[in-house]
């Protein structure tokens, strides 16, 4: 009998065990996704109710609608001052929020797949990595939650009569918020202090199943918060006479903006904290003292960059459709964004995305020097470093310039002769799809430079990459130009999917390709900690340029709703109903991102503190008297 | 040895002819695809149907 019970069978029996310990979580999954699809159906019930066919049900509807408190309509003098501008106010402390909260929600989506990896390979250093990762986002969730609560009270005492008609729209959601809160507190501690008492065997799987909740309970957190956004600025759920709530709450969530924002600010978050991690990363390695420290930085830094950048390149896509949304919902929307004032915002994000992707590139080029084979693919940086650059200079041109009337007339017109098709989007979509192809290309050379392919048919696998690689680049330059120039717009619209397409094509097709070629590799040696300062403040600008990015992009997404508090339904008629010159948005965006940097030191110091340990005074001395003798 | 290295030449050429069919082909399709989903059908030659 005792035969029967071998190793792997107990192995196997503790795996089995512990995957019972993650039942709890699909069990919630499910409850939380079944409850998503009543809601939907009672929802989808409730659409009937409201746009029912018949006359008298629609006159109904409205005679509901119409006895329904409608959206208040305060006048300048009831809005609270308390002389400084209130937008001001709440324009910073919402900022800080927002990083704080990207911060905290993106880091234990990475650190709960590290923590996979570590477990799944059994290399311990993936475990302390993860551990150190959540350090840095616990220190930073205190501070997410004090900014959280002094947005709140901001809100309520600047904007009394908007929290009071959101208050009416989303009613006791905000207490499953406040609940999800509590939980999300609960599971990040428990998953933090728990690390090591749960770090092996069965109870590894009720840590990953802790990081699983927690993740789960951070991205619900996520969309929640988000939906009132989207409410603001594409509201579902309303009377659009009236700005009464007619909807229930499923109703006033599913906005035509929601899934969009939903999925731009997942991935932005993940990128993001990528990048704030691998700030820590080189901030510890340039202060490390031993090679030890030094690798194990190096190696933690590489692996923030891999993520951020990661993260990074399907971003352009989500965004892409939620400026598509905004466009579907109200045309108005979309040309003030892109066309009008907001527009020249755009290409201050263009400076900001080609800063991030050349220091990503750069940071690869210069991690190279840890590997021996790095040599054989050091030559490609040059071609790939100038397509950056052009892609950074096509994307920076603006359309159309304010002239004096005497510069107009030297120059012909109100666009250059030569450079004013590069200011449009077709251009910009060439030079965009093909820095982000350089940057995976930069990321498949750096993952190649450790490694000596040994497959039969790695002549093949190299021609069929190397011929994707030109056809999607021919692919793009083509329908940019083609249909971008010479073809009708509703052509050069659909176009831009054609490119979106052939760059993830190019990105699946290298990680298959590779996943395949790399079985049975020769693994060459790398030397984590020999890699030149310099990079480490590639990872200093990643924060930098994100942090900006984000406050410059959100400025954008929440000033298109230009003079009103909610769209078309409740006016801004406070001091501040007017959007503001661009000087001023610059001020006010790199002041929070300034702020945030500030605290981001913070952080760092508090978290580098708590490894710190003071010897006993008697022993101190003696240390410090040895060290003056010697 | 040069028939050797001959040969070898010219199954390399084959395989780079193949690769490059295959991109040329994943691409091609690739357009119709993308196109015609959005309701934007294309000739056989990449110019708008419509």
């Amino acid at each position: 009998m005792m035969a029967f019970i071998t190793p792997r069978r107990i192995r196997r029996a503790r795996q089995s065990a512990g995957f019972l310990a993650t039942v709890p979580t699909l069990i919630a999954f499910v409850v939380l996704a079944c409850g998503g699809l009543a809601t939907q159906v009672s929802a989808a019930e409730g659409d009937d109710a409201v746009t029912g066919v018949s006359a008298d049900e629609h006159d109904v509807a409205r005679t509901t609608a119409a006895s329904l408190s409608p959206a208040p309509t305060p006048q300048r003098e009831d809005y609270p001052s308390i002389g400084v501008s209130s937008r001001g106010i709440v324009w910073v402390i919402a900022q800080m929020h927002l990083f704080f909260g990207a911060l905290v929600l993106a880091v234990p989506i990475f650190v709960l797949v590290i923590e996979i990896i570590g477990f799944r390979t059994g290399d311990d250093r993936y475990d302390d990595m993860a551990h150190e990762f959540m350090k840095v986002s616990l220190t930073a969730y205190a501070i997410t939650a004090l900014f959280g609560g002094t947005l709140a009270l901001a809100l309520f005492l600047l904007y009394p009569h908007l929290m009071s008609y959101l208050m009416t729209a989303f009613g006791s959601q905000v207490l499953v918020y406040a609940g999800l809160f509590f939980l999300e507190s609960m599971l990040l501690y428990i998953y933090y202090y728990g690390w090591n008492a749960l770090r092996y065997g069965n109870r590894k799987w009720l840590h990953l199943t802790l990081g699983l909740l927690l993740n789960g309970v951070g991205t619900t957190l996520l969309v929640v918060a988000n939906s009132w956004t989207t409410f603001m600025m594409a509201p579902s759920g309303v009377d659009p006479e009236t700005g009464a709530i007619v909807g229930n709450i499923w109703e006033v969530m599913k906005g035509p903006l929601w899934n969009p924002l939903n999925l731009h600010r997942v991935i932005a978050n993940v990128a993001f904290g990528g990048a704030i991690v691998g700030a820590y990363a080189a901030f510890k390695f340039l202060s490390a003292k031993t090679p030890e420290e030094k690798a194990h930085y190096d190696w933690m830094g590489y692996s923030s960059n891999f993520i951020s950048i990661l993260a990074f390149l399907p971003l352009p896509f989500a965004g892409y459709w939620l400026m598509a949304e905004i466009y579907a919902y109200s045309q108005q929307m979309g040309i003030l964004a892109m066309g009008g004032i907001l527009a020249w915002l755009f290409v201050i994000q263009a400076v900001l995305i080609c800063t991030i992707l050349l220091a990503g590139n750069y940071y690869l080029w210069t991690g190279m020097a840890r590997s021996e084979g790095a040599d054989r693919y050091r030559w490609a940086i040059k071609y790939i470093a100038t397509v950056l650059i052009l892609g950074f200079l096509v994307w920076v041109t603006p359309h159309n310039v304010i002239y004096t009337t005497a510069e107009a007339v030297k120059l012909g017109g109100g666009n250059h002769p030569v450079l004013g098709p590069l200011g449009i989007m077709p251009a910009k979509n060439i030079a965009v799809f093909l820095m982000l192809i350089c940057t995976f290309l930069s990321f498949q050379l750096y993952r190649r430079a450790d490694k000596v392919i040994t497959v039969s048919w790695q002549y093949w696998g190299n021609a069929l990459m190397a011929s994707i690689y030109i056809f999607a680049i021919v692919n793009i330059i083509f329908a940019g130009v083609y249909y971008g120039y010479f073809t009708n717009t509703v052509y050069k619209v659909g176009s831009s999917v054609i490119q979106v397409m052939s760059t993830v094509v190019v990105i699946v097709a290298g990680v298959v390709i590779d996943s395949l070629m790399f079985r049975g590799a020769k693994t060459l040696h790398v030397s984590w900690g020999r890699v030149a300062e310099r990079s480490q403040y590639a990872l200093f600008a990643l924060p930098i340029a994100f942090t900006w990015l984000m406050a410059l992009m959100g400025y954008v997404r929440s000033s298109v709703r230009t003079h009103w508090h909610v769209y078309t339904v409740m006016p801004d008629k406070s001091a501040d109903n007017f959007i503001p010159t661009l000087q001023t948005v610059g001020n006010m965006v790199t002041l929070v991102t300034l702020l945030f940097l500030a605290f981001l030191l913070f952080i760092f110091w508090i978290a580098n503190l708590s490894g710190t340990r003071q010897l006993p005074v008697a022993e101190d001395a003696r240390s410090q008297h040895a060290g003056a003798v010697t | 040895m040069t028939e050797i290295a001959n040969e070898k030449k010219a199954s390399r050429l084959v395989v780079w002819l193949l690769a490059i069919v295959v991109g040329l082909v994943i691409f091609y399709l690739l357009d119709h695809a993308v196109m015609g989903m959005q309701g934007l059908p294309l000739n056989w030659d990449l110019t708008p149907a419509q």
